[in-house]
């Protein structure tokens, strides 16, 4: 059984990629703070018997089953659809190569320049934004594949999918990323 | 191209998009810690509501595992079941008892009214037979002046 400091832990650990997560699947800042306290109240009250290694598992769950309720509650149909629809595969990787987003990183931040912040912080919302017009199936697998670190059976358990599609969804969303990034001149 | 090449090179490839995945991923978290003060403090809230909650049904379950007969446990230890199987049997069988002796004490007070009755008639001094006499009986029937 987790204890109260646990659970607590865990809570302050996943609180904010929640709330992104959420925020990239609603688009709304209130209605995602809704959704990332409902369901945290929602694992603490039904779950707070589950050992610690239980919970990630558990939360990606109760927060996907409400952000779909939130999803029915509004009636946002479309958006479902939109949400849905993953089979476009217009993506024409052609001569397109992965590598070339790869650049040498420099985490040695100390020396950076206020223009080097700035830079940063534009490249940090560049890197949102573009995560955040993936579509949803792919975002999904994305984040908890590679954010949450959840394994490729834990993803897909999550997603109600099987591995193998955990494993394009990620694909086409690294790729998708790696391109849109690339296109506007940043390297990872 | 044989199966080996084939193996490497997906892997290779999956490996490279696991790098570009997980760079992005770090990008993420740095963002995510750049949540404006009023997000982050909706959210400190949020988590202690569930913590609260958490406690209560904590509390409450604490409360249903200690079982109603906590009381009588405290009386008669472990064995409380089968005391309390006991105790509660304990009513319908003196109420049981009771009826056998009160109808025993009924059959008995009969039976000593019975005796007395015939004690009576043989000591005295006239003849049980007389009381199956017609005249006799009629005799007894007539007020006497």
């Amino acid at each position: 059984m987790a204890s109260e400091k646990e659970l607590s832990d865990f809570l302050k650990s996943v609180e904010k990629r929640a709330f992104k997560r959420t925020v990239y699947a609603v688009r709304d800042d209130d209605a995602a703070l809704d959704i990332v306290q409902d369901s945290m109240i929602r694992l603490a009250e039904k779950y707070f018997d589950r050992p610690p290694a239980e919970l990630p598992l558990l939360f990606q769950r109760i927060m996907s089953n409400a952000t779909m309720d939130w999803f029915r509650r509004q009636k946002v149909r479309n958006a479902v659809v939109r949400n849905f629809s993953d089979f476009d595969s217009s993506e024409e990787d052609g001569e397109f190569d992965i590598l070339e987003t790869l650049e040498v990183l420099d985490d040695s931040r100390a020396s950076e320049s206020a223009a080097d912040s700035v830079s940063r912080a534009q490249i940090l919302l560049a890197i949102d934004a573009e995560v955040a017009q993936l579509p949803a199936r792919q975002r999904e697998a994305f984040v908890l594949r590679y954010w949450e670190e959840l394994d490729v059976a834990e993803t897909a358990a999550a997603m109600g999918c099987s591995e193998g599609s955990v494993k394009t969804h990620c694909s086409r969303a690294v790729h998708a990323l790696a391109k849109a990034l690339q296109a506007k001149g940043i390297g990872l | 191209m044989n199966n080996s090449n084939i193996l490497s090179h997906l892997t290779g490839r999956e490996a490279l998009e696991a790098r570009v995945a997980h760079r992005i991923a770090a990008r993420l978290t740095e963002r995510a810690e750049q949540l404006p003060s009023d997000v982050s403090e909706r959210l400190r809230f949020a988590r202690e509501q569930a913590l609260e909650r958490a406690r209560t049904a904590r509390a409450a379950t604490a409360d249903a595992t200690v079982p109603l007969t906590a009381g009588t446990s405290a009386v008669f230890g472990r064995r409380s079941g089968w005391w309390l199987g006991l105790a509660s049997a304990l009513p319908p069988l003196a109420l049981a008892a009771g009826l056998v002796l009160i109808q025993y004490w009924h059959d008995q007070a009969q039976i000593a009214t019975a005796a007395e009755i015939d004690a009576d008639l043989l000591s005295d001094d006239l003849p049980p037979n007389a009381y199956s006499d017609a005249g006799f009986v009629e005799f007894l029937k007539t007020p006497r002046e």
